[in-house]
């Protein structure tokens, strides 16, 4: 084993240095941050599902999934809501700001064995966030992959993130998108349904199927019966947990389902794995 | 053949250690005994048994700074945390030892936690065995003994007017240079520790006993302070968040417990362990399952401080026991 | 005595579990080293026999009532612990109708420590004018006659020191606090389900183990316990570095005492005086 001597040098809890290059609204609670390292040697080369935790300093540290691409170079992407204390200072900043990211961490959603496959993503509200990545990456690499279907939920249509892209996903070949909320407004003519009542109505084929679910503990539960009854097996079935988290390095023991670290051996699981954890999440 | 220092010799040695280093060692704070850096030799409790508190906050601090940030115009200038001090710890137990120790698993693993590891690099450990064992004692039935040398730099053992000496690293032996052992035949007499655990297969049967309502029913008299985390040499778990004072930004990481309300609560308000049940069923299993089957050793060392602090009387010892029985019945039931 | 006691909680902990008056029965049962009481909770009719009453039974049970809320429960309780009882009705904490109160006349409690039997008693019982509680539903023992009241002589002697011995006093014991919270945990006055502790915004304490912040707990807390504090000192008791905190809490006391003429928790519904505002009471305290 190394010498604790050896180990002193690198802290691994001090962030890289960053800068806000631009904050976008996407709803009236959510933003999107872009984030440039300020020395691009810092290595950050990540894939989707994985996550990095972004600094307001003085007013702290919190987790995020990353919502952009590495390959497509347009930064690091984070949609935060303001929800606390980190997310409310990180609203109040404008581009230009001083920031900090540390990550990537956790592992990613393994885009090379979905090749060929049908692709299911399904998210709800802020939960949507790291599926985009996996959706940028298909979509980008189209013939890679089978038939597409995006199913995307939130409270209100304010609510739904990224509506600026639905059009453009839309677009794509043998691609769908359908967009639900809870409660319409005047001008809303799309679905009102709960999440789970929009897989039971377009009951997506299981075959050679993967689905990608991200969302509220209570929607991943009721999405993963429906999707189940269809005929998905558990490890057709993956999402990507949300945990308590103040270290990232699994060292701080916040974040474990059973064994398991969020942080390290997750966020990305399948319902497989999920079921073999010795305790519930 | 063994070396040996004489009451005095050591007293001398310890005052020349004072004047270049810190000297941490155990000391009477009115009715408590604790850890503390001493300005004399005199100010060192040599005959109390083991301290109050365990002697990982001069490796994992209750309350550290990770690194600080200032403003300068418009950008942010970091300062990570550097640990100048040279420390000696003198009077560790065995037990403490193995559970400073233990813990270079966790914080050692990639990515190292360097604060972690300039404190183990600046720190040297005098380590005394124990002559007896208190009540509360079980080290050996967690892979201890009264008399362990495995993780200290020098182990001391109490014979008639002075000490045995036992240099087990490098890094004792640089500090014994100068210090003029003498040759003896005198051997150490050789405590047991005798509380028994049953602690053998203590993993598989917490595995198996994972669901049993046990923990809820125990969990009802659980105050869920922080007192048996805080107090135990092998309990790691840290918060981090922000502090400013005059215009500087410090990242602090202080001590807390797993047992704490709200210790997993998410942002959306979701809680995985909102049940007391579930939340004192995470130090033992932490404990005794995910800390042995990712690291190796049990993650108890049989200090018994909390079985003497814990304010309602929830007592490892029982639970191990208790928990073996539970996990037997499982597999009766499986088989 | 003791033993007699110990009989007549089992007997009517059987008949209240058995009769379904209650779900469970908070009492004490003998620990882990044979000689001090823990907390006991008993569910079946076949498991009284593991509840015991002696003079280690220190806790103060009332505390566990907040997580069985919806539930029927009796509790055992001494002088000081019914009017905790008394406390958390007259804050709508619990409801009357879902707890059985089996009081017990104290006898007074020693000192505890892990595996040490002690006959010294806690200063709290040296106190103490309330052996008999002052609400259950049934009494075990016979009322006593209690002493004239004591005096605050511990305060007194705080007070007598000067300014800076006291500033160097806390501030010695505000080095060894180590943010348990235990204090807080063992308090049934203590409930709220966001402490101000953990506040982050504002941040009142802030997360520093140090004695700034460590202060700034005790004090606040002592503070928020004015005129609500029954004076059981199970804070002191459980406190694992052994903090004065019954001087925080007696000083205060006293003072309500003073001016309001007032002790918590002697009947249910007297209105506390921090919450209460009478149209006719003085102002200006200096007067």
């Amino acid at each position: 084993m190394r010498e604790a001597a050896d180990m002193v040098d690198v802290n691994p809890f001090v962030p890289f240095p960053a800068t806000l290059s631009r904050v976008v609204d996407l709803t009236p609670d959510v933003k999107l941050f872009t984030l440039e390292l300020d020395n691009p040697e810092d290595g950050f080369d990540y894939k989707p599902g994985q996550f990095g935790f972004v600094s307001a300093y003085g007013a702290g540290e919190a987790p995020f999934g990353l919502t952009s691409v590495a390959y497509r170079k347009e930064g690091l992407q984070f949609a935060i809501r303001s929800v606390g204390t980190v997310t409310y200072a990180l609203h109040q900043l404008e581009p230009g700001a001083k920031v900090g990211v540390r990550g990537p961490f956790g592992n990613f959603f393994p885009m090379d064995d979905y090749r060929g496959r049908r692709i299911i993503i399904i998210g709800g509200g802020i939960g949507f966030a790291p599926l985009r990545p996996v959706i940028t990456t298909v979509l980008d690499n189209r013939k890679d992959y089978a038939e597409v279907v995006i199913i995307n939920g939130a409270r209100t249509p304010q609510d739904l993130c990224f509506a600026t892209e639905f059009d453009d996903w839309a677009k794509a070949p043998n691609t769908k998108v359908e967009l639900t909320v809870d409660a319409g407004d005047d001008n809303w003519k799309g679905r009102t349904a709960l999440i789970p009542d929009v897989v039971a109505d377009l009951k997506p084929s299981p075959e050679n199927a993967i689905a990608v679910i991200c969302g509220p503990p209570i929607m991943i539960r009721f999405t993963l019966q429906g999707l189940k009854k269809l005929g998905f097996g558990d490890d057709q079935i993956v999402t990507t947990l949300e945990g308590k988290m103040k270290c990232g390095l699994g060292k701080c023991f916040r974040c474990n389902v059973g064994e398991k670290y969020v942080c390290r051996d997750g966020p990305v699981f399948t319902f497989e794995q999920i079921s073999g954890f010795i305790e519930q999440f | 053949m063994t070396k040996t220092l004489s009451k005095n010799e050591l007293e001398s040695w310890l005052g020349n250690i004072l004047k270049e280093r810190t000297l941490v060692a155990p000391r009477c704070v009115d009715d408590l005994t604790l850890f503390l850096p001493v300005a004399s030799v005199d100010e060192i409790a040599f005959d109390c048994g083991n301290t109050d508190l365990s002697p990982k906050d001069w490796f994992f601090p209750r309350t550290e700074a990770l690194f600080t940030a200032e403003h300068k115009d418009a950008d942010i200038e970091i300062t990570p945390a550097v640990i100048e001090q040279e420390t000696v710890i003198f009077g560790i137990r065995p037990c403490d030892a193995k559970g400073i120790a233990i813990l270079d698993g966790p914080y050692l693993a990639d990515p190292a936690d360097s604060l972690w590891a300039q404190h183990r690099a600046k720190t040297t450990m005098i380590g005394l065995s124990c002559s007896s064992p208190a009540p509360q004692c079980f080290c050996t039935s967690m892979g201890g003994a009264p008399f362990d040398s495995s993780s200290v730099d020098i182990l001391l053992t109490e014979v008639n007017d002075g000490y045995i000496v036992d240099a087990v690293t490098e890094k004792g032996e640089k500090l014994l240079q100068g210090v003029e052992l003498k040759e003896s035949d005198v051997s150490g007499s050789v405590p047991s520790c005798d509380t028994q655990v049953p602690a053998e297969g203590i993993t598989e049967a917490v595995k198996r006993a994972f669901d049993d309502p046990y923990w809820g029913r125990l969990a009802d008299r659980c105050l869920h302070c922080n007192i048996c985390a805080y107090v135990c040499p092998t309990c790691y778990c840290f918060d981090i968040r922000d502090r400013t004072e005059g215009g500087k930004i410090e990242r602090l990481r202080t001590w807390e417990s797993c047992q704490s309300k709200g210790f997993t609560k998410i942002a959306g308000g979701h809680d995985p362990r909102v049940d007391k049940g579930s939340r004192l069923r995470q130090r033992f299993c932490h404990k005794l399952l995910y800390f042995p089957e990712q690291f190796g050793p049990l993650g108890c060392v049989g200090c018994g401080r909390c079985v003497v602090s814990c304010p309602v009387n929830i007592d490892i010892r029982e639970i191990i026991s208790d928990v073996q029985e539970l996990g037997a019945k499982v597999g009766e039931g499986s088989s | 005595m003791a033993s007699d006691f110990t009989q007549q909680i089992r007997e009517k902990a059987r008949e209240l579990l058995e009769d379904g008056t209650v779900e469970c029965v908070i009492g004490y049962e003998t620990g882990s080293d044979g000689i001090s009481a823990r907390p006991a909770f008993i569910y079946n009719a076949a498991d009284v026999e593991r509840l015991v009453f002696d003079n280690t039974c220190t806790h103060n049970l009332v505390k566990y009532l907040l997580n069985k809320k919806a539930k029927s429960t009796a509790v055992v309780v001494k002088g000081c612990d019914s009017r905790a009882l008394n406390l958390l009705l007259s804050e709508r904490q619990i409801e009357r109708d879902k707890a059985f109160v089996v009081g017990v006349v104290c006898p007074g409690i020693v000192e505890s420590r892990w595996n040490e039997r002690s006959e010294q008693l806690q200063k709290r019982c040296d106190w103490c004018r309330q052996h008999t509680p002052v609400v259950s539903d049934f009494m075990v023992g016979d009322p006593v006659t209690e002493q004239p009241p004591a005096d605050f002589a511990d305060v007194a002697e705080e007070e007598a020191k000067t300014a800076e011995e006291r500033a160097a006093f806390w501030q010695q014991q505000a080095e060894r606090c180590i943010r348990c919270y235990a204090c807080r945990q063992a308090c049934p006055g203590c409930y709220c389900t966001d402490c101000f502790a953990e506040s982050l915004d504002p941040e009142w304490v802030g997360i520093r183990i140090a004695p700034a912040e460590s202060q700034m707990w005790n004090t606040i807390r002592a503070f928020h316990l004015a005129g609500r504090c029954i004076s059981c000192n199970e804070c002191e008791r459980v406190c694992p570095v052994n903090l004065p905190l019954s001087l925080l809490n007696r000083k205060l006391e006293q003072k309500v005492l003073e001016l309001f003429d007032y002790r918590a928790g002697m009947s249910e519904d007297a209105p506390a005086p921090l919450i209460t505002f009478k149209k006719d009471e003085k102002l200006g305290i200096a007067e």
